[in-house]
């Protein structure tokens, strides 16, 4: 009888060794779908080195690798200066990898009859300064905006790079499908969303628009290959971050990504691949 | 030797007991200390006057409750107006009205309605309600205050009917009887006796319908819309605070302004909401007095 509690206690204690080979992933929501599905091929092709993911946030992510629970913070905006001070304190060196590319589509009811807009009359309409279509054309409708929660990347990215505060009368929905269902039923509603969500192709009562700056020529964020070449203006870089002591684990990870197999997963899933710089 | 052993095992008892009591007392006044160490980082960046009187929620650039307060508080209001009459005349009808088979039949139905999870009464918000209210009214979108009050008004109702209903049960028979007694049909006897007497007791339950309405945080969160804006009236898209804390609190930068803003928030409807128990409590004691 004591023999068999004393094998016991020792599988406990064995089971609960440090696993060395598994890398956690945490972070930002709009990457964990992409994320799961290159941790699953990944394990298929390698599984002795286990991948798990999970979500939360860019900011969850990069806290958690700032508290040693993650290897690689998700992020899909770059680290701030006030998170990189609290790496500085703890003399964490960090590094980066860009993994995909998210490219946000501007998305009005098909009623507005226009086709394309212009990034400055895009930083009017949603900052409030306008607040009615008669602005651009000859329909008076005022202009509901339907964007993303505060604390959703997107919603960052779009008013860091538009350099605007958003309109107080902004609604802020759950996610990018309420977005959508909402312009749908609205026939004076604009909105954003994630490229991916509007992908398959048209769908009812919405219209995908075309962006242009000053002369250039407008660009549609359906466009893959403007996007590799950095033409489309929304285009933002999705970023996993690790500590540069911790490389030799992550490798593995960040070099099936850049693979072939991980490529085509990363297109399928509504993203776009990196394009070399050079 | 037998005394000793039992007196022994009482005195273990009794402090089993008194530290389970003692554990509830010191996570309220963890929670409560650390909303307000946190609160008063915040106060120490932000003047506490723009707090209360600035015009917006703009995180990292400007920090006022104003919005969230009267967007909390337009929502919750709503919902009273709504769940108080039904509330207490579905109350009254229960106690005095209804046949004991209804009875039995009716008060457990009510209280299911407060097993719905409020995630699923959201969902019908956007769902069911939205579309609805948008086409009532003609509007582009029924995600704003009058959706969210509704809502909040069927998850308050249960909590208001059981108590309203108690606080009728326990007017007296007596005051009924002589009431009838005088002449006065039913009717009178219920709206000019019972219910004026059951009156603390059904204030109480107004303030922990309140409570609940408050301090909900999913609901509102997925049917109002969120616009930070200081609402107009109902038909326009409301923040309230509780939102506010679970949209921001997954995405904000550890240890910086904005965190310390969302304890701050998090402190004021806590201050709030303890006032609104506290009062219904004073009611219902009032009831107890009364009634003893």
């Amino acid at each position: 009888m004591r023999f068999f509690i004393l094998l016991f206690c020792l599988i406990c204690l064995l089971s609960c060794s440090y696993r060395n080979n598994t890398i956690k992933v945490k972070g930002s929501d709009t990457e964990v779908n992409l994320s799961v599905q290159l941790a699953e091929a990944f394990y298929k092709e390698n599984n002795e080195l286990l991948v798990s993911i999970s979500g939360g946030g860019s900011g969850l992510g990069i806290a958690s690798l700032l508290n040693g629970n993650a290897d690689i913070a998700n992020s899909s905006r770059s680290i701030n200066s006030e998170e990189l001070a609290l790496f500085h304190e703890k003399k964490i060196e960090l590094d980066s990898f860009i993994f995909a590319q998210d490219a946000i589509a501007f998305v009005v009811s098909d009623n507005i009859p226009i086709d394309s807009i212009s990034i400055d009359n895009l930083s009017i309409l949603l900052s409030g300064q306008q607040n009615n279509w008669s602005f651009l054309i000859n329909k008076d409708l005022p202009i509901n905006i339907y964007g993303r929660q505060s604390n959703s990347g997107t919603y960052e990215f779009v008013k860091h790079i538009l350099n605007i505060r958003f309109s107080p009368y902004a609604k802020q929905m759950n996610g990018n499908a309420q977005i959508l269902e909402a312009i749908k039923a609205d026939n004076s509603g604009m909105g954003y969303v994630g490229a991916g969500y509007v992908m398959k192709g048209k769908s009812k009562g919405l219209k995908v628009l075309k962006i242009y700056s000053d002369n250039n020529a407008a660009v549609s964020p359906l466009d893959a290959s403007k996007i590799a070449s950095g033409e489309y203006f929304f285009q933002r870089p999705l970023f996993q971050y690790y500590k540069a002591g911790d490389y030799a684990k992550v490798k593995p990870f960040l070099d099936f990504e850049k693979t072939k197999t991980g490529v085509n997963i990363i297109h399928s899933s509504g993203y776009y691949p990196v394009k070399k710089i050079k | 030797m037998r005394t000793k052993k039992r007196e022994r095992i009482d005195w273990i008892f009794k402090q089993v007991f008194k530290g389970t009591g003692f554990i509830t007392i010191a996570l309220l006044a963890g929670i409560f200390f650390m909303l307000f160490y946190n609160g008063i980082s915040f106060f120490q960046k932000i003047d506490p006057i723009d707090f209360f009187t600035g015009n917006q929620w703009d995180p990292d650039t400007k920090y006022s409750i104003l919005p969230l307060l009267v967007s909390t508080f337009l929502v919750a209001v709503g919902s009273m107006i709504i769940a108080v009459p039904l509330g207490i005349l579905t109350a009254a009808f229960l106690s005095e009205v209804a046949p004991n088979k209804l009875q039995m039949i009716l008060k457990p139905l009510i209280e299911m309605l407060a097993a719905i999870p409020s995630v699923a009464i959201g969902f019908l918000g956007i769902v069911l309600l939205g579309p609805g209210i948008s086409k009532l009214f003609g509007i582009q979108n029924g995600l704003n205050a009058l959706n969210g009050s509704i809502l909040l008004a069927i998850m308050a109702l249960p909590t208001i009917i059981t108590i309203s209903e108690d606080a009728i049960n326990a007017v007296p028979k007596s005051h009924r009887e002589a009431s009838l007694a005088l002449g006065a049909n039913k009717w009178e006897t219920l709206f000019k006796i019972t219910i004026p007497a059951a009156f603390p007791g059904l204030i109480a339950a107004v303030m922990l319908g309140l409570g609940r309405a408050l301090g909900e945080t999913m609901t509102v969160l997925m049917a109002t819309g969120n616009a930070s804006a200081i609402p107009k009236g109902f038909l326009d898209s409301v923040r309230t605070i509780t939102a506010t804390i679970a949209i921001e609190m997954g995405e904000v930068p550890y240890q910086t302004t904005h965190y310390f803003a969302l304890f701050a928030i998090a402190g004021i409807l806590f201050i709030i909401s303890l006032a609104i128990n506290f009062l219904g409590e004073y009611f219902a004691n009032n009831l107890r007095k009364f009634h003893a």
